[in-house]
């Protein structure tokens, strides 16, 4: 029986916080990041779907795989990309962001790549040009195109991460990562469990809807997947935790401690690593479990697509039937 | 086996105070009745009308093997032994031991050849910026944190400490004091200390620090004890905690039951103490909380200065004092006064520290560990003069006290036994 038909373009120009997207949309960068993926896993990484535009990364924040991940994501699609990262001349020269940001319009570039350590700084850069803009990183805010390719990497795996359960453990206050990966993890129905010592947990993130857990084990009872949060060096000292042995012993991931997980857990880690700290590096290297390595090489299929659906340069950036898209089931098995 | 019999029975969990006997057995109590039947088999030990009680648990005593080694440790468990006292509590000292999990590990191996039941209290912070090993240390053993007596002057990381403590439902033990007001100063601010011009606080700076870290409990969730209140103003506030429903335990210490400021008269550095002496009106004001039940713990905040330590001018010695062996008798002193009844006065330092640090120990009950501890409560003494176990500097040289321990029992053994004089 024929339906009539139900189209639905993707309707974003950018891509700023997670909590944006609809499941359609999600499912539409999924699909064409599925696309990028295959193809560049073998072996054929020219497109030009983006030839002719000119993206500008704008990295106020340090960064070099986040950054290569979107130049790359970029240029295998034919875009010019220019970098313009931390410690560049203008940035040190006092001059007002919103100034650097109309400077910048004024060469008519088609998207902006920002990171910034300011939440909402993404969000003002699109405001203030009106460019097509990917939040890239803004404080501690949100890290959309991370938990896009954090929940592609585990669809791909389990054909969709819906009724799944995922503990994010670590440093969730001062997370960008963990915020997206609650907001779109909710939307795409998984369970989502929150550990950290208390001092990392912001307040009242029981009310995220998550479960709080302060004990790894009970948080990791019956998990799917664990994602391991980086811990960084300066949170050792102030008093949020007392020593990276500590914190190994009580927060650390181990390959006996998924012994509470479901058999088949995976281990999933934002990048870089402190190996022996978040994760033991007998379980980071662990075929079996870990995605580590599999979740950069979706960031840069995801972040093509992203690019793509943003500049409206998607082949196909429309859902024209909604029956078709429970036929284009991201699984393995689909 | 052992039998008591002709015993005072004061339990203070359930109030009983009653003649009767009661059968140790394996280390634990096997019965208690009105007139139990001596078995051949064990050693009967009429008591002739003494009192018979739950042992004493001190938590708060000052001894660190990494400071003062395993003898200042031996000697404070000794002096516990000759006062009733069968469970200490080994607390950090600021700046001493007791940060890591090695620091518990070593109060561990001590307590496997002592006659007390020695545990250990971990320090929260291990600089003023920093926290410690929390975590490990409760892993370790630790039964609660605490400051080590130096208040976490940093609201920040009072907040980070007790949020993170709060995680693994552990107490913490913050001494409240505006470290603002009371930095450098030895005294409570009043006309006494002003005449003899001595550096002072006012006695507001406790009860401001109650307020803040009741805040902060408030915030987190986390259980706090109030370590060593010693005004009426702060009282008050931690009852205000309380009755918002806040987790926190009161202690006080044993010295402010019995001394004023007025003690301060002479300058003499025994009675340099930290919390400083304080008014009458406050010394009234805790031992009314305590006949209140308002008061969860008594400690005897016990220290052992050398003598070196204390041979300076009032303002320059080392404060602290030897009390452990003051802590049963001021209490006796307290029902001799005809201010509450023993099992009111036994309830801080049995029950009440049991409840808190989830301990067995602390009551009369069939099937309790057999700590016991069996006391004269009227008779006199003066405190220093004959066989005091700990020689160390204390603020009760002298003093008229009341009551003896005649036999300290711990696990079942005894520990301790006063020899007929």
């Amino acid at each position: 029986m024929e339906r009539t038909g139900f189209a639905y373009d993707f309707p974003h120009d950018s891509l700023l916080s997670v909590g944006d997207l609809n499941p359609l949309d999600v499912q539409m960068i999924f699909k064409r990041a599925r696309h990028h993926f295959d193809n560049a896993r073998r072996g054929d990484k020219e497109g030009d779907t983006l030839k002719g535009l000119t993206q500008i990364n704008l990295f106020f924040e340090n960064s070099t795989r986040t950054l290569a991940s979107f130049e790359i994501a970029a240029k295998r699609l034919g875009a010019d990309v220019v970098n313009f990262a931390a410690g560049s001349a203008s940035i040190s020269k006092g001059e007002s962001l919103d100034d650097t940001a109309l400077t910048l319009t004024a060469m008519r570039p088609d998207v902006l790549v920002v990171r910034h350590k300011a939440a909402g700084a993404a969000a003002h850069f699109a405001r203030v040009t009106g460019v097509p803009t990917v939040n890239a990183g803004d404080g501690a805010h949100e890290h959309p195109t991370q938990a896009l390719l954090d929940a592609f990497t585990l669809t791909r795996r389990w054909g969709e991460v819906g009724g799944r359960r995922i503990l994010i453990v670590g440093d969730i206050l001062h997370s960008r990562v963990a915020r997206s990966n609650v907001s779109l993890l909710n939307l795409l129905n998984a369970e989502v469990r929150l550990c950290g010592p208390a001092t990392l947990l912001p307040a009242d993130a029981d009310r995220w809807g998550v479960s709080v857990f302060h004990d790894l084990d009970e948080a990791l009872e019956g998990c799917d997947a664990v994602m391991a949060l980086r811990i960084q060096k300066e949170r050792m000292t102030g008093g949020l935790i007392p020593s990276d042995r500590e914190y190994a012993a009580l927060w650390g991931l181990t390959e006996d401690r998924l012994d509470r997980a479901a058999p088949d857990c995976l281990v999933m880690h934002p990048g870089p690593m402190n190996r022996g700290v978040e994760i033991d590096g007998a379980l980071a290297d662990d075929p079996e479990r870990a995605l580590i390595l599999e979740q950069v090489e979706s960031g840069v299929a995801v972040r093509s697509a992203i690019l793509e659906l943003i500049t409206g340069r998607a082949p196909n950036s429309t859902i024209a039937d909604m029956r078709s898209h429970d036929a284009d089931g991201l699984g393995d098995g689909a | 086996m052992m039998l008591f019999e002709n015993a005072r029975l004061i339990d203070p969990a359930s109030g009983r105070d009653e003649m009767g006997a009661l059968r140790v057995r394996d280390g634990l109590i096997e019965e208690i009745g009105p007139d139990l039947e001596s078995h051949d088999d064990e050693q009967v030990i009429d008591v002739k009308g003494a009192v018979l009680a739950p042992a004493l648990i001190d938590m708060r005593c000052t001894a660190d093997p990494a400071s003062t080694g395993a003898r200042g440790v031996d000697a404070a468990a000794r002096a516990a032994a000759a006062s009733g006292v069968a469970t200490l509590v080994l607390s950090p000292e600021s700046g001493g031991g007791f940060r890591t999990p090695e620091d518990i590990a070593a109060v561990n191996a001590a307590a496997l050849t002592s006659a007390v039941r020695l545990y250990a209290a971990g320090l929260c912070v291990s600089s003023p910026e920093d926290m410690a090993e929390i975590g490990l240390m409760l892993r370790a053993g630790a039964l609660y944190l605490g400051d080590g007596g130096q208040p976490v002057a940093d609201t920040r990381l009072a907040r980070r400490v007790l949020a993170y403590a709060g995680g693994f439902d552990a107490w913490v033990s913050l001494r409240p004091d505006d470290q603002g007001l009371s930095r450098g100063t030895v005294a409570t601010e009043s006309d006494l200390s002003m005449r003899l011009g001595l550096p002072a606080r006012p006695a507001q700076s406790e009860a401001m620090a109650v307020k803040r870290d009741a805040a902060l409990a408030a915030l987190t969730g986390a259980r706090l004890i109030f370590d060593r209140v010693t005004t009426r103003e702060a009282l008050d506030a931690a009852q205000t905690a309380r009755k918002d429903g806040l987790e926190v335990a009161v202690t006080a210490p044993v010295s402010h039951l019995s001394f004023n400021e007025m003690d301060l008269g002479g300058l003499d550095p025994h009675y340099r103490l930290e919390p400083p002496l304080r008014s009458e009106d406050d010394r009234q004001a805790l031992i009314d909380a305590l006949s209140q039940g308002r008061i969860d713990a008594v400690v005897s905040d016990h220290v052992a200065r050398t003598n070196e330590s204390k041979a300076h001018p009032f303002p320059e010695a080392q404060a602290g004092s030897a009390t452990l062996e003051a802590l049963l008798p001021v209490l006796c002193g307290l029902v001799e006064d005809g201010r509450m009844s023993l099992a009111d006065a036994l309830r801080p330092v049995t029950s009440g520290p049991a409840d808190i640090l989830g301990l067995e120990q602390g009551r009369l009950n069939a099937g309790a560990p057999a700590d016991l501890v069996v006391f004269d409560p009227h008779a006199p003494f003066v405190y220093g003069r004959g066989a005091m176990q700990c020689r160390a500097p204390s603020a009760f040289s002298g003093r008229r006290l009341f009551g003896r321990t005649l036999i300290t029992i711990a696990e079942g053994a005894i520990i301790h036994q006063l020899e007929d004089e």
